[in-house]
C-alpha cells in the first residue's frame, strides 16, 4: 500500500484536492477510481472538522421534506448507496418523537403523523422502515424513561455511522487507486504554474506541520474541499472570498457514557429548536446546537453554556440525562451555505460547486455547504464536472456500487472471536470498524499474540489495531488513532490508555519514547478541556485523578 | 475533665503524620479512617517543595517510604526525579550515574513492555526475560493483585530462583532489576528479594491505585498500632464546639460519635472526599437555582470556610456557579481547584483547638511530602494545644466566633 510519505518534491498530479473531511476525501476516492492522479492535503487529520464531529447519522433528511423534497429524496437514495458500499460501518438507529398533550399536541400529532408518511414513501431508498404512529402506552412501553404528558408520538427510522472512519476509508480506497495523501500537511500557496506546458496549471504548495518539510506539487485541477475553512483556502490562491462565502455553524455534542437509550429521542430545546438524544456505538450523544462561529477553526470547543442548553432541553422529555455522567464534548463547524438574514436553523443544507473559471482560474473548484449523508452524490457531481469538462474522461462514476476497503463482506465477529481468542466485545468492534479488514488486524495478532493485548479498555481497542491504524491508516498522533478507533473517547477519557497508545505510535513511527509522551499528554489535556465543560462532582475528582496520572505516567510536571 | 484527646479525621499521608506525632507528644490519639482517598491510590513517587525535615524523613520511614533526591522510571519509560518515593521501588539515580547496566525483566503483562522501557537508555538498560507468572490467570491481574501474590514467601523464593536462572543466561550481568510493580502489598518485598537474587531489584513506577498505595494502607496500619493510636472507620460528617471539647459526629453513628480537646482535619481534597466540587454543573438541566453559591464545599460541617490565595471563597455572580473552565485544569495553569481549601495558619491552625492538614489546606502544594509535613506541624500544634490547660470557656468562645461562613 502506498502510504503518503514518498513523492518528490515537484510530482505532477491531475487533480489536487484541499481538505480531509468527507468532501475531500470522497472526491479524491472518486477521481482516483476514474484512473485520475489525484494528490490530498489535510492541515490537521482525516476527519478533523465537521466530518468526524457530526450527529454520526447518514439521516435522510426529513427536515427538507416540505420545503425541497428533491434533497431528502437524494439524501435517500444516497443513504441506500452508503449501505451498500460499507455495510459494516451502519447500524439502525430507530427515532421516538413524542408529542405532548394538549389541545394543541393532538393537531400537532396528526400533522407529524401525516408528515412521516409522506417520509415513508422514501424509507426504502435506504432501507429504513416505515413510521410507526404510538400511542402514549405503546411509547411508554418502548422507552420508560420517558416523561411528562404525552399525547403519543411516532417512530421514524435512521441510520447511524462513524464519520470519522468514512473519511479514512475514502482516503484508504483514494491511496489503494494511486492517490497520495499528505495529512498534517497544510498548504501555504496556490499559484500558476510558470508555462504552459505539458504539466499542470498550478502549483501548490504545502508544508508538513510536524516536521516542517515542503512538498510542491503540480496539478491541473485544484478542489477546494475545506468546509468551513474554505475562505481561508481560497485567500491563499489569490481568489475572492466573496465567492466561497460560507456561514460557518457551530454544533456541539455532549457524549454520555453508556447507551441510556435504544432509540435516539427528539425533543425541544428552551428556543424551540429540535434537539436530540441519541445512543450511537457505545455511547449515548447529545445534539446539537447551531450557533454561528468566527472563532478559531482549529481549536472548536463546547462551552458549559452551550452543554447546559442541551441537558436542559433534552431532560424535559428524557430526565435521567441529568444525572447521566457526561463524558466529554465535541464541537465541530458546519460550512452552510452564506446568506445574510435568516436563523442558522433555517439555512440551506443544500452544496454547491463553485467553479473559479469566473475568477480567472480554471480548472479550481470549490465545495461549499452539503452534509455528511450525501457526501458521496456531492463527490459525484464534482468529480463528473471535472473528468468531463478539464480532462474529457468519460469514466462513469463507481463510487456508489464499489465497496469501501472491508466493506466487501462482514465477518463474523464471535467465530474470529473464538478463532483468535479475544472477546467477543472486542471482536465486534473490530469488525464494525473495519469490516472484512478486521482479518488484516486479525493477522497481526496471530503473528504476535502480545498484540491481543486491550490498549483501549473502555472500546475496547487492541494493541494490534492502534498498529494497523498507524501503518495503514495514516495516524500519527494519539489523536488520530483516536479518532480511527475511539481509543480514549470511553469512560476513562484516556487516562488508562493515552500513555501507553503513545509508546505504541512513537514505536510505529521510529520517533523517540519522549515523543509519545508528549502525543499523550495533549491528548489527555484535550480530552480534559472537552470533558471539564460538562463537569459534575465525580468529574472534578476525575480531573484530579487525571492530573496524578499524568504526573505518575509521563512525568509532565514536577 | 480530663484533656489531652485529639481526634485526627483522615488517615492518608496528612493524617496518619499528625496521629503519630500527637501520639509521641502524649496526647490520647484516635483517627477517622474514612476509607480510599488520595493516599491509598499514590504511585510511589513523593514529591516535595522545600527542604523535608527530620521529623518528617522519620515519619516517612514509619510508611514505608525513603526520602532522598531519586530517579524513578515509570512503566512509560520517562524518567521522573522525585524527592522520595515507596520503598519497592528502584531508584536509579545512583545506578545511571555510575552507568551501570540495569536489567529489564520482561514478563508478559499488560501495560508492561520491558523492551520499550530498556529503550530510554539504551546504554545502561537491557531487557532480560524472565519468567515472572506461574499461573495463566497472572496475566491478567491487576497490578496490585499480582503483587500480594509475592507476600508469600514461598512465591517470592520461586521468583528469585526465576530471576536468579534468567541472569545466569544472560550476557550482560546487570547490577540491578527493574521489574514491574509487584513486590508485596503487606510490605515491600524488594529487599527480601534483593537478598535472594543477590543484586538490587525494586519496581517501575506504575499507575495510581497500584500496589504502593496498597503498601502505604499497611505500612499505616502497623504504625498507628504499634503508637497505640485508636482508629474509628467511617466519613465525619460535623464536627462542632460543645463544652469546652470539638465534638466529631460520624455518618451513622447515632449515639454522640467522638469528643476532643483539639481537632486535625486532613480529609484530603477533591480525590479524597474531603472536598466536593459542587457548581450547579451538577444538577445541569435542573431549574435554575435560587441563589448564587461557590462550586466548591467543604464535606465536613463545620467551621471550616473555603478559601485560595489569602481570600475567602467568593461567590460568583452567576447562578450557575463559576463557569468551570475558569477553574479548573487544563485551562488554567495554577487552577483554583488545585489551590481550593481552608485558608489556615502555617500549624494549621484555623481556631482553637481545631487545625487542618494535607490537601484540605488552601495554597498548600498538593505533593506527599509537603501533605506529610503540612501534617506533623498540625499533629506537634493540636496535642500541645490538647495537653495545655485552658478554660474550656475561652475554648468554646474562641470557636463560637468562628464558626461557620
Amino acid at each position: 500500500m502506498r502510504v503518503a510519505e514518498g513523492p518528490l518534491p515537484v510530482d505532477e498530479y491531475d487533480v489536487a484536492v484541499l481538505g480531509g473531511g468527507v468532501n475531500g476525501t470522497g472526491v479524491a476516492r472518486d477521481l482516483s477510481l476514474r484512473g485520475l492522479r489525484v494528490v490530498l492535503f489535510e492541515r490537521n487529520d482525516l476527519a478533523f472538522g465537521a466530518s468526524g464531529n457530526s450527529s454520526g447519522m447518514i439521516h435522510g433528511g426529513v427536515r427538507y421534506l416540505s420545503q425541497s423534497p428533491k434533497v431528502t429524496e437524494t439524501s435517500c437514495r444516497d443513504s441506500g448507496y452508503i449501505q451498500h458500499i460499507a455495510p459494516h460501518l451502519l447500524f439502525r438507529l430507530p427515532f421516538l418523537m413524542p408529542v405532548k398533550s394538549g389541545a394543541q399536541g393532538r393537531i400537532a400529532f396528526e400533522l407529524i403523523d401525516a408528515y412521516f408518511r409522506a417520509y415513508d414513501d422514501y424509507q426504502p431508498l435506504k432501507h429504513g422502515e416505515p413510521h410507526c404512529r404510538l400511542d402514549a402506552n405503546d411509547l411508554a412501553r418502548l422507552e420508560p424513561g420517558l416523561t411528562g404528558s404525552i399525547v403519543g408520538g411516532i417512530t421514524f427510522d435512521e441510520w447511524g455511522i462513524d464519520g470519522a472512519r468514512l473519511c479514512t476509508l475514502n482516503a484508504i480506497d483514494a491511496i489503494e487507486h494511486g492517490a497520495s495523501v499528505y495529512v498534517h500537511t497544510t498548504v501555504e500557496q496556490i499559484a500558476r504554474a510558470e508555462g504552459q506546458d505539458d504539466g499542470g496549471r498550478y502549483v501548490v504548495e504545502a508544508r508538513d506541520r510536524d516536521t516542517q518539510e515542503r512538498v510542491r506539487v503540480r496539478a491541473h485541477v485544484v478542489v477546494n474541499a475545506t468546509g468551513a475553512w474554505s475562505p481561508v483556502t481560497a485567500h491563499l490562491g489569490g481568489l475572492p472570498q466573496a465567492r466561497v462565502r460560507v456561514r460557518p455553524g457551530k454544533g456541539i455534542h455532549v457524549v454520555l457514557d453508556r447507551r441510556l437509550t435504544n432509540y435516539g429521542i427528539l425533543s425541544e430545546a428552551i428556543d424551540g429548536r429540535q434537539i436530540f438524544l441519541e445512543p450511537w456505538q457505545n455511547v449515548s450523544i447529545l445534539g446539537t446546537t447551531d450557533d454561528d462561529y468566527y472563532g478559531d477553526l482549529d481549536d472548536v470547543r463546547a462551552t458549559s453554556e452551550e452543554v447546559r442548553y442541551l441537558v436542559q432541553g433534552v431532560a424535559r422529555v428524557f430526565p435521567s440525562v441529568r444525572t447521566a455522567r457526561a463524558i466529554g464534548t465535541y464541537a465541530g463547524v458546519r460550512p452552510t451555505l452564506y446568506a445574510y438574514g435568516p436563523n442558522e436553523d433555517a439555512l440551506s443544507r443544500e452544496h454547491e460547486i463553485v467553479d473559479h473559471t469566473r475568477d480567472g482560474a480554471p480548472g479550481v473548484y470549490s465545495m461549499i455547504g452539503g452534509k455528511l449523508a450525501s457526501y458521496r452524490l456531492f463527490s459525484q457531481e464534482l468529480s463528473d464536472q471535472v473528468a468531463r469538462d478539464d480532462f474529457g474522461v468519460a469514466a462513469p462514476c463507481t463510487t456508489h456500487t464499489r465497496p469501501l476497503p472491508g466493506g466487501e463482506s462482514v465477518p463474523d465477529a464471535m467465530a474470529l472471536a473464538d478463532k483468535h481468542g479475544i472477546t467477543p466485545v472486542a471482536a465486534r468492534r473490530l469488525v464494525y470498524r473495519h469490516g472484512q479488514r478486521a482479518l488484516h488486524v486479525l493477522e497481526r495478532v496471530a503473528r504476535r499474540p502480545r498484540e491481543r493485548e486491550i490498549t483501549c479498555v473502555c472500546e475496547p481497542v487492541m494493541e494490534a489495531e492502534v498498529r494497523h491504524v498507524v501503518r495503514h491508516e495514516l495516524a500519527r498522533t494519539v489523536d488520530d488513532v483516536a479518532r480511527r478507533t475511539r481509543l480514549g473517547l470511553g469512560a476513562c477519557g484516556g487516562m488508562r490508555c493515552a500513555a501507553r497508545c503513545g509508546q505504541i505510535v512513537a514505536q510505529e513511527r521510529g520517533l523517540p519514547p519522549h515523543q509519545g509522551q508528549v502525543m499523550a499528554r495533549d491528548f489527555v489535556e484535550k480530552q480534559a478541556k472537552t470533558r471539564v465543560v460538562a463537569m459534575g462532582p465525580e468529574q472534578a475528582r476525575q480531573e484530579a485523578l487525571a492530573l496524578a496520572h499524568l504526573d505518575a505516567t509521563l512525568g509532565v510536571r514536577p | 475533665m480530663s484533656r489531652g484527646d485529639v481526634v485526627v479525621i483522615g488517615a492518608g499521608a496528612a493524617g496518619t503524620a499528625a496521629a503519630i506525632v500527637a501520639a509521641r507528644a502524649g496526647a490520647r490519639t484516635t483517627v477517622v479512617d474514612g476509607g480510599t482517598g488520595a493516599s491509598t491510590l499514590w504511585t510511589g513517587a513523593a514529591h516535595a517543595t522545600d527542604a523535608v525535615s527530620a521529623e518528617a524523613r522519620d515519619v516517612a520511614v514509619l510508611l514505608g517510604v525513603t526520602v532522598a533526591r531519586s530517579m524513578l522510571l515509570p512503566t512509560s519509560a520517562r524518567p521522573l526525579v522525585a524527592h522520595g518515593h515507596d520503598a519497592a521501588i528502584l531508584d536509579l539515580d545512583p545506578l545511571i550515574s555510575a552507568r551501570a547496566a540495569i536489567a529489564v525483566v520482561g514478563c508478559d503483562r499488560p501495560q508492561w513492555d520491558a523492551e520499550l522501557v530498556a529503550k530510554w537508555d539504551g546504554q545502561s538498560l537491557f531487557p532480560l526475560e524472565a519468567a515472572m507468572l506461574r499461573h495463566v490467570d497472572e496475566r491478567a491481574l491487576p497490578d496490585a493483585d499480582f503483587a500480594a501474590r509475592h507476600d508469600d514467601p514461598s512465591r517470592l523464593g520461586w521468583l528469585a530462583d526465576r530471576l536468579r536462572e534468567a541472569l545466569a543466561r544472560s550476557e550482560r550481568k546487570p547490577v540491578a532489576l527493574l521489574l514491574p510493580p509487584s513486590l508485596g502489598v503487606e510490605r515491600s518485598r524488594a529487599e527480601e528479594l534483593s537478598k535472594r537474587v543477590g543484586v538490587p531489584c525494586g519496581e517501575a513506577l506504575g499507575l495510581p491505585g497500584g500496589p504502593p498505595g496498597l503498601r502505604f494502607e499497611a505500612a499505616r496500619n502497623r504504625a498507628l498500632a504499634s503508637a497505640g493510636i485508636h482508629t474509628a472507620r467511617g466519613r465525619v460528617t460535623r464536627i462542632e464546639p460543645s463544652g469546652g471539647k470539638w465534638r466529631v459526629t460520624l455518618a451513622a453513628n447515632g449515639d454522640g460519635g467522638l469528643e476532643a480537646d483539639a481537632v486535625v482535619v486532613a480529609a484530603g481534597g477533591l480525590v479524597g472526599g474531603g472536598l466536593e466540587y459542587q457548581s450547579s454543573e451538577w444538577m445541569l438541566a435542573a431549574a435554575m437555582p435560587p441563589y448564587s453559591r461557590a462550586p466548591f464545599r467543604c464535606t465536613i460541617d463545620g467551621p471550616l470556610p473555603l478559601g485560595s490565595r489569602g481570600k475567602p471563597l467568593e461567590l460568583p455572580g452567576s447562578l450557575y456557579g463559576m463557569a468551570p473552565e475558569s477553574i479548573a485544569w487544563p485551562f488554567a495553569s495554577d487552577p483554583l481547584m488545585n489551590r481550593v481549601g481552608v485558608p489556615a495558619a502555617s500549624d494549621g491552625r484555623v481556631a482553637q483547638g481545631l487545625y487542618v492538614a494535607g490537601e484540605l489546606v488552601a495554597d498548600l502544594p498538593r505533593t506527599w511530602l509537603d501533605a506529610l509535613e503540612s501534617g506533623i506541624r498540625a499533629g506537634v500544634a493540636a496535642a500541645r494545644e490538647a495537653l495545655s490547660v485552658t478554660s474550656p470557656q475561652s475554648a468554646s468562645a474562641s470557636a463560637a466566633s468562628a464558626t461557620r461562613p
